[in-house]
């Protein structure tokens, strides 16, 4: 598929090495009963090009640490950066965000959502409009181009969210649990889309999710945060081959992957 | 909506209520006994004719004095128009700075709907005295009458605003412009709408209420003018008008709703 050359040409300016670098970062919160620590001292680092998980308990701050990532909030301490550049504010270029499909602005088409962030940085009308069906029919979408968020089912909904943040085009996409409000069987066909899409656009993916299964199923590594304030408890290589199947699920070295990844969430010391 | 379930709904709607008297038919049914009293209880003595001019007198005496009522009519809606400016334009500005600043809403907001709760009526006399009883009060009566409701939707509507939507669009790049003009408008647009349709029947109240306690033309003007000198059927004829005036309004917040509904999963919910 044919990259939107002007994007791709505001990247090049933005330096080559695209690995996205969490350094020392600590983020406090501040509430009515005094600061309140939301994730203290993380560091990682994503690879150009991987599928990166990050799990953990309800309120471990992965979604804080997402917004810092995304450049919508700013770390109390450490720096965030891709490449050299450090990140203080949102880079579209360089980094998106999905949302879940509730993110969708109810007064705009498919097409006009999945647009929406080309449009905004300028991009011309033609250009945005042929970018944005190309990508609405690889989710599939095309006939429903001109169809309001509310005409469409939710698993269609987070295909347009899916698509609106490839179509922006950074090179590296955040995914904020994107499938939390999805049946099963919606869930998993998603995932199966994703990797496909992720696999044509190699594009860096930080994908927060609740569930495990998810995580070892589409990830090259996952980082386990502890409950807040949130710290990362290990990085789990994901030895899986790819392209990832079905099968893959059944297999002793799934399952074991899954069962450390719960463990170290639940805690080892209890029973 | 796509425009086959939109014709299918009416299509059954139309269907069921076939059988039945529509509530048009009944519309008209109890506009007709309301027009008939009028006719008849007057004539048959039920009430005084000096209380209640009968409608075919009423039409005959309006007719016979069309000119000066619609010179009269002229001054109520270039007032009126006047006054809409100061209502729904001033409003819309005011409340867009109060629902969107912090400072501005936590200061200001309580003190506007406090003001909006009294009857502004008592405070006419000392607005006359300062600016005299020309177009120039009725016109800044009106147009503060309504600017209240319609700076307190407003800033409701633009406060209600789907913080995710906005989450979104900045993490795609949106410029604070962007984000008012793309998210903060459409997304208070229902709300706006009610404040459109309450501030404007507010606006003609205020300029037809400050004609009648004091002006030099208008309908206002001519309904107590003509009630000081028992003229009941030009009084009724300028209430009458005063009718007509209230209608079209209505008739063209409805059109507004309309075409702001084709924007909406749900159509605008008004009075």
């Amino acid at each position: 598929m044919a990259r939107l050359t002007v994007v791709a040409e505001e990247r090049d300016r933005a330096g080559g090495d695209a690995n996205l670098q969490v350094d020392g970062v600590t983020h406090l919160f501040e509430t009515v009963d005094g600061p309140l620590m939301a994730v203290t001292d993380v560091s990682f680092t994503v690879e150009e090009g991987t599928f990166v998980g990050l799990v953990g308990p309800s309120g471990c701050g992965k979604s804080s640490l997402l917004q810092m990532m995304a450049g919508l909030l700013n770390p109390t301490e450490g720096r965030i950066l891709i490449g050299a550049d450090e990140i203080r504010e949102p880079k579209p270029a360089e980094i998106g965000v999905v949302f879940q499909e509730s993110s969708l602005l109810p007064w705009k088409t498919a097409r006009e959502n999945v647009e929406f962030p080309l449009y905004l940085r300028g991009v011309d009308r033609a250009q945005r409009e042929k970018a944005a069906l190309e990508m609405l029919d690889l989710v599939g979408l095309g006939e429903f181009a001109e169809r309001r968020p509310h005409e469409l089912s939710g698993g269609m909904k987070q295909r347009v969210a899916i698509a609106r943040g490839f179509c922006q085009d950074p090179s590296i996409l955040l995914m904020d649990e994107p499938f939390a409000a999805l049946d099963e069987q919606t869930r998993m066909t998603l995932g199966d889309e994703l990797l496909q899409i992720w696999d044509r656009h190699k594009k860096t993916v930080v994908f927060v999710t609740h569930s495990l299964t998810e995580a070892v199923y589409l990830c090259d590594k996952v980082l386990v945060m502890s409950a807040r304030p949130g710290r990362i408890l290990k990085e789990i290589v994901i030895t899986l081959p790819r392209p990832r199947t079905y099968e893959m699920m059944a297999t002793e070295t799934f399952g074991r992957l899954r069962a450390e990844i719960w463990e170290l969430i639940r805690g080892k010391d209890r029973p | 909506m796509s425009k086959r379930s939109q014709s299918n709904q009416t299509a059954r709607a139309g269907g069921r209520k076939a059988s039945f008297v529509g509530p048009y038919v009944l519309r008209l049914i109890c506009l007709l006994a309301i027009l008939s009293f009028w006719e008849v209880a007057p004539r048959m003595e039920w009430v005084s004719p000096v209380m209640l001019a009968p409608l075919s007198t009423t039409v005959v005496t309006g007719v016979s004095e069309l000119a000066l009522f619609g010179t009269n009519l002229a001054v109520t809606v270039g007032s009126l128009l006047l006054a809409l400016v100061i209502a729904i334009g001033g409003g819309a500005v005011a409340g867009l700075l109060l629902g969107a600043v912090k400072v501005l809403r936590e200061t200001l907001l309580p003190i506007m709907s406090s003001i909006y709760a009294v009857p502004l009526v008592v405070v006419y006399p000392v607005f006359t005295a300062w600016v005299g009883i020309g177009a120039e009060s009725k016109v800044l009566f009106g147009g503060i009458y309504g600017f209240f409701p319609m700076l307190l939707a407003t800033a409701a509507g633009i406060q209600t605003v789907d913080t995710r939507y906005m989450v979104a669009a900045r993490s795609m790049g949106a410029t604070r412009p962007q984000l008012i003009l793309h998210i903060l408008l459409p997304a208070a647009l229902p709300s706006v709408i009610s404040g459109v349709r309450i501030g404007a029947a507010m606006t003609a109240i205020g300029v037809v209420v400050a004609e009648m306690m004091a002006a030099t033309a208008g309908i206002g003007f001519l309904i107590t003018q003509n009630r000081t000198m028992f003229n009941t059927a030009e009084v009724y004829f300028g209430v009458f008008l005063v009718l007509v005036l209230a209608g079209a309004i209505d008739w063209a917040v409805r059109s507004l709703e309309r075409r702001a509904g084709a924007w909406y999963p749900h159509k605008v919910k008004t009075l």
